[in-house]
């Protein structure tokens, strides 16, 4: 019976034996009743391709660690009660004012409980990280096809995430009770009774009864520390079990295959580089904690429904939905006595409905546009699939000018211009900005391949004129290296009837070749010509299939180790 | 059972043990390690070792093999100077270790800070104290976390391994026994002969999903939601009050001011629907909104202050434009032409309460609101 502390020490000591002793035991122990083994050493020597985008998502899963740490802190004190007290704590500019018992236990939060500011702070900047990566994640996922085919599903837990992430956040900065909090409550009552038909249902299905009522606290309180985040849980771990399983997606190189993962086993340095990077995660938002004032709560005063302050933002993952509802103009119709607020349902709920709807399809969208329905593990690079990239900085534009919108009032008194002229400016952005932005990028995309072309076909200006006999001057190039051919070239898989003849029969061609070329010198590094002179403005509608295989790249490995 | 024929971790031990056993004896020079570092012989990153091994000992593990054959370790290709030079391994050593013994002193710190540091309560950050906390907080996991880092990226073998990808998809068989397999107990249980169970169950069991239903219906108390939607807390003869308590007389406001009031009810800042804003305009400068003749008192005119946009307070006037800005979305609304709509996405005006002086002097509302207040919603008409 093997065990997984079986592995021999190179110097056994009496202390390592002693430990091994130890660690054996300890092995045994557990293996002969969970029989684990096979899975734990199968699981340390997993192997994890590195690049430094894939830590977006890492970031993600630590900041909600984080999130139930604190957030578990702040439970203790927190009270999810609207019943009226007076305040008498240590902040003396609110003493003797009416608040809510929800408002005062976040103020006793902030100035009475020890350590209180600091863990309310390290949640809320955790909760701003959690969005922050979780969007970035999500485009590094989107502009490397990363959601591909056999990936669609978690990808779809993805979006599913950012959408509760969204939520909980919103539910999060709702419970303080306070000025702030009270008017984003107000808008989000106002949103859910301007849905056609079942509006006025739903928002007193959350509410329990008009605008304020005295219930909706406590069921924000039990959907923000229990129903979302216990979702959000769930959905997390079938996210991390699914990369277990279908093992982790990497970027084109020397060895890497469709069939192949390539990078580090997870035991010992991909597993202390994690755990180290989740403890400086931890450590950076204990400092922006510690130092960086965040909502600060006392500054608004209690929640009262005819108060509001001027400039007033929710958190930055709401601003692109209030940008929304600000650029929209006042449209509405009424009749056979019914009322459609278009001017708030359009922003609201539909921009945003069809937006994570298309986003929640686009997998299957892209396949049925493009026909491309195999497998990929190796990742594109942007400028791979111009289209889909295009698509992406169109939305991004699209995302961009709706959250910046969210704050034309702060652009305007800024700058000291009209609030209506930054509201019509960004109403004409929004209709324009976005074509123009997706017919740039797919220009730079098709721009970047024809410079990757010219890379993998000419070389490296090397800087060397060269006189022929002719006359003409011509500067030599070095070839490229292979690694980085091999990374260039999965953009142009071979396409029959494009290639140079000579090239397409697949031998090496010796031209620009270094003349010693051979074992144990560059040559090993550099490939002579390029196996395919491949389109770079292929179509994706047009990529098949059989396309997609990988024989430039044997090719490429192959005469780099004559 | 007879120990593994060859050890699965064997590539990572073999270079592994201690950073001084792979100095002893040193990696390859550079040239020679560009030689073979490219790795990229089939034998190479084809082999899965282990998977050999599994094979030898006779369960082989197609689906999940911890196959890692090694193709080129990064540090063969760009040797750290750690792997080279012992005197820089034992530096590294010693900033890992004072990284983590910076940890343990940030937590010694904190510890004691949080103990007997002076907490200014009441005062914003509560003076230094809770700065002084995030600090030592971030030194204590930071050290730690560092440190890990580092000694990863600096000390340990980190090879580049391969790892085969299991084939997605079961292969054909198998998925052709699965299928057999649920047909045969759809057969067992006699579905197709007894289509009338199938109906009756669909019925029953679907039935179930509407039993959330009467709660949820419940939770949002609607047989009172339209009436609440309509009706605000003014009544007829109901004085105007000020936040402070004090009711507003004829002539307390000057032309061009502005006043929040609101019904006498207990708690009137929760009565999220009632606040009124009260402004006085020179008579000749106000044009009622149709219908709406009469219920502005000598220039003194009453709005509902709800947005009817989504409801924020419409807060800012703007006392010679009589415009009245709503700071959320920025609705602007012209107080001197019955609050109709001149900018943004609000698309009503704010209705407005009839209001009229009492024998005492005292502004009265004339009754409630003649329309809903507020945000637009289906039922209304």
């Amino acid at each position: 019976m093997t065990t997984s502390g079986s592995v021999a020490t190179s110097r056994p000591s009496r202390a390592s034996t002693l430990s091994g002793n130890a660690a054996n035991a300890t092995g045994r122990w557990v293996d002969d009743r969970l029989g684990s083994s096979n899975f734990v050493r199968r699981s340390l020597n997993k192997v994890f391709p590195d690049h430094w985008s894939f830590m977006l998502g890492e970031i993600a899963l630590y900041s909600f660690i984080i999130l139930l740490l604190s957030g578990t802190y702040l439970a203790f004190f927190y009270t999810p009660s609207l019943a009226e007290v007076v305040y008498d704590g240590s902040f003396t500019p609110l003493v003797g004012v009416e608040m809510s018992e929800a408002y005062e236990s976040t103020l006793n939060i902030a100035f009475d409980v020890r350590g209180g500011l600091i863990m309310r702070q390290i949640h809320h900047w955790a909760a701003l990280l959690f969005v922050v990566s979780i969007v970035v994640h999500l485009m590094r996922v989107f502009f490397t096809g990363a959601f591909r085919k056999p990936r669609e599903l978690n990808w779809v837990i993805g979006v599913l995430l950012l959408i509760l992430a969204i939520l909980e956040g919103f539910a999060g900065y709702s419970l303080p009770d306070d000025l702030l909090s009270g008017t984003g409550l107000r808008i989000a009552w106002s949103i859910m009774l301007a849905v056609p038909v079942v509006g006025t249902w739903v928002a007193f299905l959350f509410f329990g009864a008009e605008y304020p009522g005295t219930e909706f606290l406590d069921r924000l309180y039990i959907a923000h520390v229990f129903i979302v985040p216990l979702i959000l849980l769930g959905l997390i771990t079938a996210h991390m079990m699914m990369i277990w399983y279908q093992k982790h997606t990497q970027f084109a190189g020397p060895g890497r295959t469709e069939e192949n993962v390539v990078g580090s086993r997870l035991y010992p340095a991909y597993a202390a580089k994690a755990g180290g990077f989740f403890f400086l995660v931890f450590a950076v938002l204990a400092a922006m904690g510690g130092l960086f004032q965040i909502n600060p709560v006392w500054l608004y005063g209690p929640y009262n429904p005819s108060q509001v302050t001027a400039g007033s933002q929710p958190d930055w993952y709401v601003g692109w939905l209030d940008g929304a509802t600000r650029l929209m103009p006042g449209w509405e119709v009424s009749g056979l006595g019914h009322t459609l607020a278009i001017n708030v349902i359009v922003p609201a709920v539909v921009i945003p409905g069809l937006i994570f709807t298309l986003m929640l399809a686009y997998p299957w969208l892209e396949q049925r546009f493009t026909g491309d329905r195999d497998f990929h593990h190796i990742l594109d690079r942007p400028r791979d699939a111009p289209v889909r990239t295009a698509i992406g900085a169109m939305s991004l534009s699209f995302y961009l000018v709706l959250w910046i919108s969210g704050g034309n009032d702060v652009i305007a008194s800024i700058f000291d211009i009209s609030v209506n002229h930054t509201t019509y400016a960004g109403r004409i952005a929004l209709l324009l900005l976005p074509p123009v932005v997706y017919v740039i990028t797919k220009r730079i995309c098709i721009g970047l391949q024809e410079s990757d072309k010219e890379l993998v076909h000419h070389g490296i200006e090397s800087g060397t004129i060269r006189r022929l006999p002719s006359g003409e001057f011509v500067e030599e190039t070095v070839p490229l290296p292979v690694p980085y051919r091999l990374a260039l070239n999965k953009v142009e898989p071979s396409e029959p009837g494009h290639g140079n003849k000579e090239l397409a029969s697949g031998e090496p061609v010796p031209h620009g070749a270094p003349s010693d070329g051979g074992h144990g010198d560059m040559t090993q590094w550099v490939d002579t010509e390029p196996k395919s002179k491949k389109g770079f403005l292929r179509d994706k509608s047009k990529r098949r299939a059989a396309e997609r295989p990988e024989p430039t790249r044997a090719e490429l490995e192959g005469s780099g180790q004559q | 059972m007879t120990p593994p024929p060859e050890d699965p971790k064997g590539t990572s031990a073999d270079a592994s043990g201690s950073i001084r056993d792979r100095l002893q004896a040193p990696p390859q020079p550079p040239t020679d390690a560009e030689t073979s570092g490219s790795g990229l012989t089939d034998a190479a990153f084809q082999q899965t070792d282990s998977a050999a091994a599994l094979a030898a000992r006779g369960r082989s593990d197609q689906q999940e093999s911890s196959s890692a054959g090694t193709v080129a370790s990064d540090e063969q290709m760009h040797p750290r100077k750690e792997d080279l030079d012992p005197h820089e391994a034992k530096i590294a050593e010693r900033k890992v270790a004072s990284l983590f013994l910076l940890s343990f002193l940030a937590v010694l710190g904190f510890c004691v800070w949080y103990l007997v540091g002076e907490q200014e309560f009441g005062q914003p950050n509560n003076g230094l104290f809770t700065p002084i906390l995030g600090v030592l907080l971030a030194l204590a996991l930071g050290g730690v976390g560092a440190g890990a880092v580092l000694w990863a990226k600096l000390l340990m073998v980190d090879e580049e391994a391969v790892q085969e990808r299991h084939p997605f998809g079961s292969p054909d068989d198998e998925r052709a026994a699965t299928a057999e397999a649920i047909q045969k107990g759809l057969d067992d249980a006699n579905i197709k002969r007894r289509p009338l169970l199938l109906g009756t169950l669909a019925v029953g069991a679907g039935s179930l999903a509407l039993l959330p239903l009467p709660f949820a219906l419940g939770m949002g108390r609607w047989q009172h939601k339209e009436r609440e939607l309509e009706t605000t807390a003014w009544t007829e003869g109901m004085r105007l009050y000020r936040s402070n308590g004090q009711p507003v007389r004829l002539g307390d406001l000057q032309v061009g001011a502005v006043e929040s009031v609101f019904p006498d009810v207990p708690h009137p800042q929760l009565r999220a629907d009632s606040p009124v804003l009260l402004i006085r305009m020179r008579p000749e400068e106000f044009t009622p909104a149709p219908g709406h003749e009469g219920y502005d008192y000598q220039g003194h005119i009453a709005y509902s202050s709800i947005c009817t946009h989504l409801g924020c307070p419409v807060k800012l006037y703007e006392q010679r434009t009589h415009h009245l800005l709503c700071p959320c979305h920025q609705s602007t609304f012209d107080a001197s032409r019955g609050a109709e709509v001149i900018f943004g996405p609000a698309a009503r005006r704010l209705p407005q309460l009839a209001i009229s002086v009492d024998e005492d002097g005292y502004f009265v509302a004339n009754g409630d609101f003649d329309e809903p207040i507020g945000p637009s919603y289906w039922e209304r008409a």
